[in-house]
C-alpha cells in the first residue's frame, strides 16, 4: 500500500530476492560464457560475439519460463507465493538480458554492411512464404519489444495511472511475448542444432509452463465452478475456518472471497487493488484481510485499506441459506461497508446410545 | 483452507516456509547453472575456418577473370600461395571488390590482404583502395574455361566469406539474414555440395552465362537444396552456373 511513490519501496525480502535471482542470473552466464568453452573441444572457438549472444539469449529463455512457472505453481501449492513476490524485478531483469542479447546480434550479423543496421535487420531475409528460412528475428524483435514495454509499465505509478484491470490485461503481454521467443528459437537455432541437448531443454522447458498452466487451470476450474442463479453458492458452513476465505466463482466471470473472521462472514472481491492478487488466498492478520502477493490490506466488511492508505475494493452481500453460504453476485461500490452475517453454529452431532446401567463391566 | 505458513512479503517469513524457501532458492541457482552448462556445452562445432592471421599479409599477382564475381588466377606467388592458384577476393566487412576489380578484367594485377581459409575455400580479403588491388606490369596469360558439363547438386548456397571463417559459425539458417546480406553486398556466394564435385567440395555460384546470383536465389540461401547447372573450371575453381528454375527444396 502505499501514500507517494518512491522507486522502489526496499524492504529485506526484497533484497534477498534480487541477491537470488542475481546469483542465479549471474552463475548461467558464467558457466556459459567462460566455462563451456572449456568443455567444447572445437577445432577452432566459436566466435565471441555469437557465443555471448547465445549465451544471453538463452538465459532470457531461461528466466522467462521461470517467471510463467512461478504463477501456476503459486496456485497449485501456496508455499511458492513467496518467488512472486517480487516477480517485476525478474520480469525487468530478463528484459535486460534479452536486451543484451538483441545487442550483440545487431552489432555482429547485422554490423560491417553498407546497409543501417535496423534496416538490414527489418529486410536481409524476406523469405516470409517458408518455415525453414523465415525470418525469425521478426519474433524475437516481438518479444522483445514485449518485454520492454512490461518493464517500462512494471512500477506502481502505471499500475494505478492505467488502473489495475487495464495494467493487468497489460501484462498478459507477457504470453504473447513467450509464444514469440518460443517461435523464434524454433525457427532459428533449433534449425540449425545437430546436438539436440538444448532441443530436449527447450521442449522441457516450455512443456513446463503448459503443464502448470493447465493445471492450474483445471485444479481451480474443480474448486470454484460458476454456478447458476441469481445468489451464488460459496460453500457449506462447516468447510469455513477462523481467518481464512472461500472463494466463489460468479457467472459473470468474477471472482468473490468470502472471509470468516470472529464468527462472522463477510465477501470482498477477489482481485487486490493493488495488482489484482487472490485476496482469497491471503488471511486475516490483525483483523484485516492481507493479499498474499504483496501484503496489501483491506478491512473485510468495507473493503477499505486502513488510513493513511486508500486503497478500496468492491464488498458483496452474504447469506446462509440452511447450510450453505451464498454471495449475491452483483458488486457494492468499492468501500462500501456490508454487515457481517453471522456464522450459525453447526447442528450437534447424534449423541451416541447412552449404555444401559449395570452394563459397564 | 490449509494451515501452511502465509507469508507476507514486508514481514519476516514464517518458520516453516524458510526451510522450503532456502531448499527453492538453492535449487533455483543451481538449476539455472546447470541449464547454463548444459545449454553452452551443447552447442554444435562451427567448423575449421577463420581468418589467418598468422600466415601474415599476403602479396602476390595475377590475373583478374570476373565471373563475374572477380577471381585472381596467381602467375607470381610467394611461399604460401603458389602460381597457378585461384582464388576468391572480397573487402572488409560485408562487401565485394567488384567496383575496383571491374576495370581490371583479364589484366594482370596485384593483390594484398589476409586470407580466409577452410579447408579447400581460400579467400583474400583486400587491403582498402590500391594496396588492396593495384594493376601490374606484364601480359596477362589467357585463361580457359574447361567446361565440365552439366550437374545436378544437393547442398547450400552460403556467403562465401562466412563460410571461410569470418564467422564461426557462418551457415545454416540462423545465419540466413546475414549471408544476404554479405550477397547484397557483392561478397562472392559458394556453394558446399554434400558431395565432393570433381574432387572439390566448395564452388563458386553464379546465375546462367555469365551473370550474379539471380534474386530468385535469395530464398534459398542456407536451405538444403537441389538444383542443376553448368560446371565450369576456371584455373583451380569450380563454377556452378545455377539454373533456378530446377531448384528444389530437400528436408
Amino acid at each position: 500500500m502505499s501514500v507517494k511513490y518512491i522507486p522502489v519501496q526496499w524492504n529485506p525480502n526484497k533484497w534477498i530476492y534480487d541477491a537470488v535471482m542475481l546469483a542465479g542470473v549471474a552463475l548461467f552466464l558464467w558457466v556459459f560464457l567462460y566455462i563451456t568453452p572449456e568443455v567444447l573441444s572445437h577445432e577452432r572457438a566459436i566466435n565471441p560475439q555469437i557465443h555471448n549472444a547465445r549465451a544471453f539469449g538463452a538465459c532470457a529463455f531461461v528466466m522467462l519460463t521461470v517467471i510463467l512457472c512461478i504463477g501456476p505453481a503459486a496456485r497449485l501449492d501456496r508455499r511458492f507465493l513467496p518467488l512472486l513476490y517480487n516477480r517485476r524485478h525478474f520480469g525487468v531483469m530478463t528484459a535486460f538480458v534479452a536486451l543484451t542479447h538483441a545487442g550483440y546480434i545487431l552489432n555482429w550479423y547485422f554490423a560491417f554492411s553498407s546497409t543501417d543496421k535496423l534496416v538490414g535487420l527489418l529486410y536481409a531475409n524476406a523469405s516470409l512464404g517458408q518455415i525453414a528460412g523465415f525470418p525469425f528475428e521478426l519474433f524475437g524483435i516481438f518479444a522483445l519489444i514485449c518485454l520492454l514495454i512490461l518493464a517500462a509499465t512494471s512500477h506502481d505509478f502505471w499500475l494505478k495511472f492505467l488502473t489495475p484491470p487495464i495494467w493487468k490485461r497489460l501484462h498478459y503481454l507477457i504470453y504473447a511475448a513467450y509464444f514469440s521467443v518460443a517461435a523464434h528459437v524454433s525457427l532459428g537455432i533449433l534449425q540449425d542444432q545437430k546436438n539436440h541437448v538444448f532441443t530436449v531443454l527447450f521442449m522441457l522447458g516450455a512443456g513446463a509452463v503448459i503443464v502448470l498452466h493447465i493445471t492450474a487451470w483445471l485444479s481451480e476450474r474443480r474448486e470454484t465452478a460458476a454456478k447458476d442463479g441469481a445468489w451464488a453458492e460459496v460453500a457449506r458452513v462447516g468447510d469455513f475456518r477462523e481467518g481464512y476465505a472461500k472463494i466463489a466463482k460468479l457467472a459473470n466471470g468474477g471472482r468473490v472471497a468470502v472471509y470468516l473472521m470472529e464468527g462472522k462472514l463477510s465477501a470482498i472481491s477477489n482481485a487486490c487493488a493493488h495488482q489484482n492478487g487472490p485476496l482469497g488466498e491471503g488471511k486475516i492478520i490483525d483483523c484485516l484481510v492481507t493479499c498474499p502477493w504483496h501484503g496489501f490490506q483491506y478491512d473485510v466488511r468495507s473493503g477499505r485499506s486502513p488510513a493513511p492508505f486508500t486503497e478500496k475494493v468492491p464488498t458483496y452481500r452474504v447469506r446462509v441459506m440452511d447450510d450453505m453460504v451464498e454471495v449475491h453476485p452483483d458488486a457494492n461500490p468499492p468501500g462500501t461497508y456490508v454487515e457481517p452475517v453471522p456464522l450459525p453454529e453447526p447442528e450437534p452431532a447424534p449423541e451416541p446410545d447412552t449404555p444401559e446401567e449395570g452394563a459397564k463391566a | 483452507m490449509s494451515d501452511k505458513p502465509f507469508f507476507v512479503g514486508y514481514l519476516p517469513a514464517p518458520g516453516p516456509l524458510r526451510t522450503f524457501l532456502l531448499t527453492a532458492c538453492i535449487l533455483l541457482i543451481a538449476g539455472l547453472g546447470g541449464a547454463g552448462l548444459l545449454m553452452g556445452a551443447a552447442q554444435d562445432d562451427p567448423g575449421p575456418g577463420a581468418f589467418r592471421f598468422d600466415y601474415g599479409r599476403q602479396t602476390v599477382t595475377g590475373v583478374v577473370e570476373l565471373t563475374p564475381y572477380p577471381i585472381i588466377h596467381v602467375t607470381e606467388g610467394n611461399d604460401r600461395i603458389k602460381p597457378g592458384d585461384s582464388f576468391l577476393m572480397t573487402a572488409g566487412g560485408k562487401s565485394g571488390v567488384d567496383s575496383r576489380a571491374e576495370p581490371l578484367g583479364g589484366q594482370l594485377a596485384q593483390v594484398s590482404g589476409v586470407v580466409l581459409e577452410r579447408g579447400d575455400l581460400y579467400m583474400l580479403q583486400l587491403r582498402g583502395g590500391r594496396n588492396g588491388l593495384q594493376a601490374a606490369e606484364g601480359d596477362a596469360p589467357e585463361i580457359t574455361p574447361e567446361p565440365q558439363g552439366r550437374w545436378k547438386l544437393a547442398g547450400e548456397i552460403c556467403d562465401g566469406k562466412c563460410l571461410a571463417g569470418a564467422m564461426r559459425p557462418g551457415r545454416g539458417l540462423a545465419h540466413k539474414a546475414c549471408a544476404n546480406l554479405c550477397l547484397l553486398g557483392d561478397v562472392p556466394p559458394i556453394f558446399v555440395s554434400t558431395q565432393p564435385v570433381l574432387g572439390e567440395e566448395f564452388l563458386l555460384v553464379t546465375g546462367p552465362d555469365g551473370t550474379r546470383l539471380p534474386p530468385e536465389a535469395y530464398d534459398y540461401i542456407a536451405r538444403f537444396i537441389t538444383a542443376e547447372g553448368d560446371i565450369t573450371k576456371r584455373g583451380d575453381l569450380l563454377v556452378w552456373e545455377i539454373d533456378v528454375d530446377t531448384i528444389e527444396v530437400t528436408e
